[in-house]
C-alpha cells in the first residue's frame, strides 16, 4: 500500500540535492525534530512550519523541489489505496496531537522521539504511514541513499526512533533507489537506519531483507538482532537468493509442497531430476526400437484433402499448461502441432482445414512439409490412451506420415544444425 | 484453443524441429528393420545423444548446462583422454574464473567443506546429474537446475509424442 507511493512518484536530482542541503541544515540544527514532527502533523493540518526545505524529502518524495505541505498532502491522498490506511489516518492524527502537546518547544529531542514512539502504538499500517513522512524527511538530501543501509551503523538514530520505523525505511529504501540513482559514497551521515528498533508493533512484514536490486548496490535491511558486518550480510543475502529458487524449484517438481527442508527438497530435485533422465533415455530406446515405415507417396500429401473431423480429449498427461490450448487449425509452423500434440484436449475439425494446409504446403518452406504431416498424426495420437484411430483416419494418417518420411528423407539438403 | 498462439520460437518447438531432423538423418543412416540388437543399441545410443545435442543447441550457450553438454558432446569418444584433460583444466579455470568474479562466498566454497556446507552432500549430488555443475555455488546450481528441468520435460514430452508417433504403425 505504501509501495504504491515510491512507484508513482517520478524522481529527480534536484530533489535529491535540495534534499542534501535541507539535510545538512537539518543535522545543524536541533530544530529538525521541531521540523520534523511538522512534517508529521502538516500531513493533516497543511501547517507549513519550517517544513519547506524538508518537504522536497516528504511524503511524495520526488514530487520536484519546494513541494508544498499542502501539495504533498493531497498527493498522500490520492495515494492512498489502503482503506485501512484511510481509516488509520485520524489516528497518526492523534498521534500528531500528542506530540503537539509537547509542542514544538525545544524538549530534547529525544523526548520528542520517545513521545512519538510511545505514542504511536498504532496499527503498523499507520505507524508505517507516519513513519514514513519522518523517514522520508530523513532520507531527504542524505547521502545515506543506499551507503546507509549497507554501511550498518551501529549507533542509534538520534532523531528517529519511532515504532515502526523499520517498515518505512524498507519502503524508503525502495523508494531511495529509485530516487536516488546518483548518490553514492559513503555516508557519514549520523543519520542512519536503525536496525534494531520496535519495541511494541513490529509488523508481520517487517520480517524480511528488502534486497533492492541495482547496479551498485543490494541493499539489505538487517533483522532485529541480527549481526550486521559485510560477511554477514553478504551470507544473509546469499541465503535469500538460495531461498528463493527453492520456492522456485518446489513450483517446479512436482510434489513438493509438503516438503520443508533444503536436504529434503535437493533431494527430491535429485529423485525428479534423475527421473527424467532416466525418461529421455528410455523414450530414446523406445524411439531406436520403433520402426516407421517408409513407403513413399508424395502424391498423397497434397491429395489428401479430406479428414474426418475427429474430436478426442487427450487428458493431459503432465503437459504444461500451454498445451491445453488446441484447435484444429493448422498453423503454418506445424511444429507447433507436433509440440501441441504433447498434450491436452485437442477438437479436431480438421476437415476444415485440410485444404487450407494444403496450401500451406506448398506455399511452406520444404522443411515445414515433413513436420506438417505430425500435426494430423499428433492431433489424433497425442498421448498415449489415443492408440486407435478409426480406421479411415489411420489410413490417412500413416499416408501422411509416409508423406513426411519421404519429403524430409529426399530433402538431401536438409542440414542438421548440429 | 488455438495452435495460433503457439510460439514457433519456444523451446519445445526449436528442438522439436531439431531433433526431428536428427532423428529422420538417423532413421535413413540404416533400414531400422534389419536391426540386431547391437544396432540397436548403437541407434538408441545416436538417437540419446541427438536428443541431448538438440536441446543443448536450442539452449544455445545461455545457460551453463547446455554449454557444458556441446562441450561433453564434441569431446567426446574421438580424443577422449586429452579431452577430459582439457575438460578438466577448463572446469578449472572456471572455477577460478568464478572465484575472482564472483563473491568472496564463492571462494569459500570452492574450498571445499570446511568452512561452509555448501548444500552439503545432496548438492554434491545434484553438481554431478547437471551437466556443468561441477563449478557452480549452489545459488547458480539451483538456478542452473530449475532451467534444466524445464529443459528436460520439454524434452521428455516432445520425444514421448514423436514415440506416439512411431508407435502408430
Amino acid at each position: 500500500m505504501n509501495r504504491a507511493l515510491p512507484e508513482m512518484l517520478p524522481c529527480s536530482d534536484m530533489t535529491v540535492l535540495q534534499r542534501q542541503r535541507a539535510r545538512l541544515k537539518w543535522q545543524a540544527e536541533q530544530f529538525q525534530q521541531q521540523s520534523y514532527f511538522c512534517e508529521l502533523s502538516g500531513v493533516f493540518t497543511s501547517q507549513n512550519v519550517h517544513v519547506q526545505g524538508f518537504q522536497q524529502g516528504g511524503l511524495v518524495s520526488g514530487c520536484g523541489g519546494g513541494d508544498s505541505v499542502l501539495s504533498n498532502m493531497e498527493m498522500t491522498r490520492q495515494l492512498k489505496p489502503d482503506p485501512g490506511l484511510e481509516a488509520a489516518w485520524p489516528e497518526l492524527g492523534k498521534v500528531d496531537m500528542g506530540f503537539g502537546s509537547c509542542g514544538y518547544g525545544n524538549g530534547p529531542s529525544f523526548d520528542m522521539n520517545h513521545a512519538i514512539s510511545r505514542t504511536s502504538s498504532c496499527p503498523p499500517a499507520v505507524a508505517a504511514a507516519a513513519v514514513e513522512v519522518k523517514g522520508n524527511a530523513e532520507k531527504m538530501g542524505s547521502a545515506v541513499g543506499r551507503e546507509s543501509f549497507k554501511k550498518r551503523k551501529v549507533e542509534k538514530l538520534q532523531n528517529s526512533k519511532v515504532v515502526a520505523e523499520d517498515e518505512s525505511k524498507r519502503i524508503k529504501a525502495s523508494e531511495e533507489e529509485e530516487e536516488e540513482s546518483k548518490i553514492t559514497g559513503p555516508n557519514t551521515n549520523k543519520i542512519t537506519n536503525h536496525k534494531k528498533e520496535n519495541s511494541g508493533d513490529t509488523s508481520k512484514d517487517n520480517s524480511k531483507v528488502s534486497e533492492v536490486q541495482k547496479p551498485d548496490y543490494i541493499h539489505v535491511r538487517a533483522r532485529r538482532g541480527q549481526a550486521t558486518d559485510s560477511h554477514s550480510l553478504a551470507e544473509r543475502v546469499r541465503r535469500e537468493k538460495i531461498s528463493e529458487r527453492m520456492k522456485y524449484l518446489q513450483d517446479l517438481v512436482p510434489g513438493c509442497n509438503k516438503i520443508t527442508g533444503k536436504a529434503g527438497m535437493l533431494d527430491e530435485i535429485i529423485n525428479y531430476v534423475q527421473s527424467l533422465q532416466r525418461q529421455v533415455e528410455f523414450l530414446s530406446m523406445k524411439l531406436a526400437t520403433v520402426n516407421p515405415r517408409l513407403d513413399f507417396n508424395i502424391d498423397n500429401l497434397y491429395a489428401k484433402e479430406e479428414f474426418p473431423s475427429c474430436t478426442t480429449n487427450f487428458p493431459t498427461v503432465g503437459m504444461a499448461p500451454e498445451m491445453a490450448n488446441h484447435s484444429p487449425y493448422l498453423q503454418f509452423n506445424p511444429i507447433q502441432q507436433v509440440v501441441s500434440g504433447c498434450g491436452v484436449e485437442m477438437g479436431m475439425g480438421m476437415g476444415m482445414n485440410s485444404s487450407d494446409m494444403a496450401l500451406r504446403r506448398t506455399i511452406s518452406a520444404p522443411v515445414s512439409i515433413p513436420d506438417a504431416s505430425f500435426l494430423n498424426t499428433t492431433c489424433f495420437t497425442g498421448p498415449q490412451q489415443q492408440i486407435q484411430p478409426s480406421a479411415p483416419w489411420e489410413v490417412e494418417l500413416q499416408n501422411l506420415y509416409n508423406v513426411a518420411f519421404t519429403d524430409t528423407i529426399e530433402e538431401s539438403d536438409l542440414k542438421m544444425e548440429m | 484453443m488455438d495452435l495460433q498462439n503457439m510460439n514457433p520460437s519456444s523451446l519445445k518447438s526449436r528442438f522439436a524441429t531439431r531433433f526431428l531432423r536428427a532423428l529422420t538423418k538417423i532413421n535413413a543412416q540404416k533400414p531400422i528393420s534389419s536391426s540386431s540388437s547391437r544396432e540397436i543399441f548403437q541407434r538408441y545410443r545416436r538417437i540419446k545423444v541427438a536428443a541431448d545435442k538438440s536441446m543443448a543447441y536450442s539452449v544455445r550457450s545461455r545457460r551453463s548446462w547446455s554449454r557444458a553438454t556441446l562441450w561433453r558432446l564434441r569431446t567426446r569418444s574421438p580424443r577422449s583422454r586429452l579431452a577430459t584433460l582439457a575438460r578438466r583444466s577448463s572446469v578449472k579455470t572456471r572455477t577460478t574464473r568464478a572465484a575472482s568474479h564472483g563473491a568472496t562466498v564463492v571462494d569459500r566454497k570452492s574450498h571445499g567443506k570446511e568452512n561452509k556446507e555448501d548444500g552439503g552432500v545432496e548438492a554434491e549430488e545434484l553438481r554431478e546429474l547437471v551437466p556443468g555443475g561441477e563449478a557452480m555455488d549452489l545459488c547458480n546450481l539451483l538456478d542452473e537446475t530449475a532451467h534444466y528441468i524445464k529443459c528436460l520435460t520439454t524434452q521428455v514430452q516432445v520425444m514421448r509424442t514423436i514415440a506416439n508417433l512411431y508407435s502408430l504403425h
